[in-house]
């Protein structure tokens, strides 16, 4: 049994110190792992993600984080995973990440992802410079995380995002702003290489749960959403594998 | 022919909201109606609440603002949800 710690979107500013510390005490008893699915910052400055590093410092389990569009806003990402790798956080855009517990391999493949809508109003990489732009970088970005996802060798596998793969998550949210909120070519990318759980942010008013076309679940964990410092989700390894045995009993 | 006067007020303190790195907030609800603008959404802090009332008070210091912003909880959660 994996237990996963989850939040997204803490948005942290100078002067959030210890929004989150209190709750991380009795973590390490609670969790395996803490991921963080981006929007770690207020506007993406070094001196924001220092006050949440600083936090994060001494939790003594792995956490694993992706970027968020805010962590992007001041030009300064590289210098903001640098902070965050300062404090053993393991930072991932288009890479993964693997882990043993007790005998059991989980990978992580992270990405902060991008927008363009979902299937049947998706935008297209068509016209303006700006339009390729936009679109292309969500391929870019879906087609780094399916290879990412495919290549790591783990029992169980999860997807980390900061944009929505689906539009179930996003329920709540104006319409009109979907294609800002995520892209089905993320989901896309988690159904063709596989995995057994996703997660994003960025949906402040939209659900926690959904699902993949392929059945894959999906937590939104944005923070205004979950409402709690993270919520804490368990995987069983050996659940995951007692439907694939039965299958290949009776072929 | 013009617009009425709130058309586009909503809008300008959205956008200062935004841009403004004392708040930094994409996903705050803004109303304009007579001289009342209403603010809704979720923040991390009431300290980040009460910014957001004085930047819209500075912008707009004619107007009353109802900051009915919800503060979000950081508390632990209680249980866990098992989903495999």
């Amino acid at each position: 049994m994996i237990r996963i710690a989850a939040v997204g979107d803490l948005h942290y500013g100078v002067g959030s110190q210890d929004i989150l510390r209190p709750s991380l005490q009795h973590l390490p008893d609670r969790a395996d792992l803490l991921l963080l699915a981006g929007d770690l910052t207020r506007c993406g400055g070094p001196d924001e993600v220092k006050v949440l590093a600083d936090d994060l410092r001494g939790v003594p389990i792995p956490v694993v984080a992706v970027l968020g569009n805010h962590d992007y806003h001041a030009g300064r990402e590289a210098e903001v995973r640098r902070v965050l790798e300062g404090a053993q956080v393991r930072v991932l855009e288009g890479e993964a990440t693997t882990f043993d517990f007790d005998g059991v391999r989980l990978g992580i493949a992270g990405t902060k992802g991008f927008g363009g809508g979902f299937r049947g109003a998706h935008g297209s990489d068509f016209g303006e410079p700006e339009m390729k732009a936009f679109v292309g970088h969500t391929k870019m970005l879906s087609d780094r995380l399916e290879r990412a996802l495919a290549g790591v060798e783990a029992d169980l596998r999860i997807a980390l995002l900061h944009y929505s793969p689906i539009e179930a998550t996003l329920e709540g949210e104006r319409l009109e702003i979907y294609p800002f909120l995520g892209s089905y070519l993320l989901a896309e990318a988690v159904d063709n290489a596989g995995a057994d759980l996703v997660f994003h942010g960025h949906a402040h008013h939209g659900q926690e749960k959904g699902r993949t076309a392929a059945g894959i679940a999906v937590r939104n964990v944005a923070q205004p959403v979950i409402r709690h410092a993270y919520n804490i989700y368990t995987l069983d390894a050996n659940r995951q594998a007692l439907p694939a045995a039965a299958g290949g009993i009776g072929s | 022919m013009s617009a009425p006067r709130d058309t586009y007020l909503p809008e300008a303190l959205r956008e200062k909201l935004i841009h403004d790195p004392r708040v930094a907030e994409q996903d705050l609800q803004v109303q304009v109606q007579e001289h009342r603008v209403m603010l809704g959404g979720n923040v991390a802090s009431p300290q980040l609440k009460q910014r957001i009332t004085e930047v819209a008070k500075e912008l707009l210091p004619d107007y009353e603002v109802v900051n009915e912003i919800t503060v979000v909880s950081a508390a632990e959660p209680d249980g866990e949800e098992p989903v495999l």
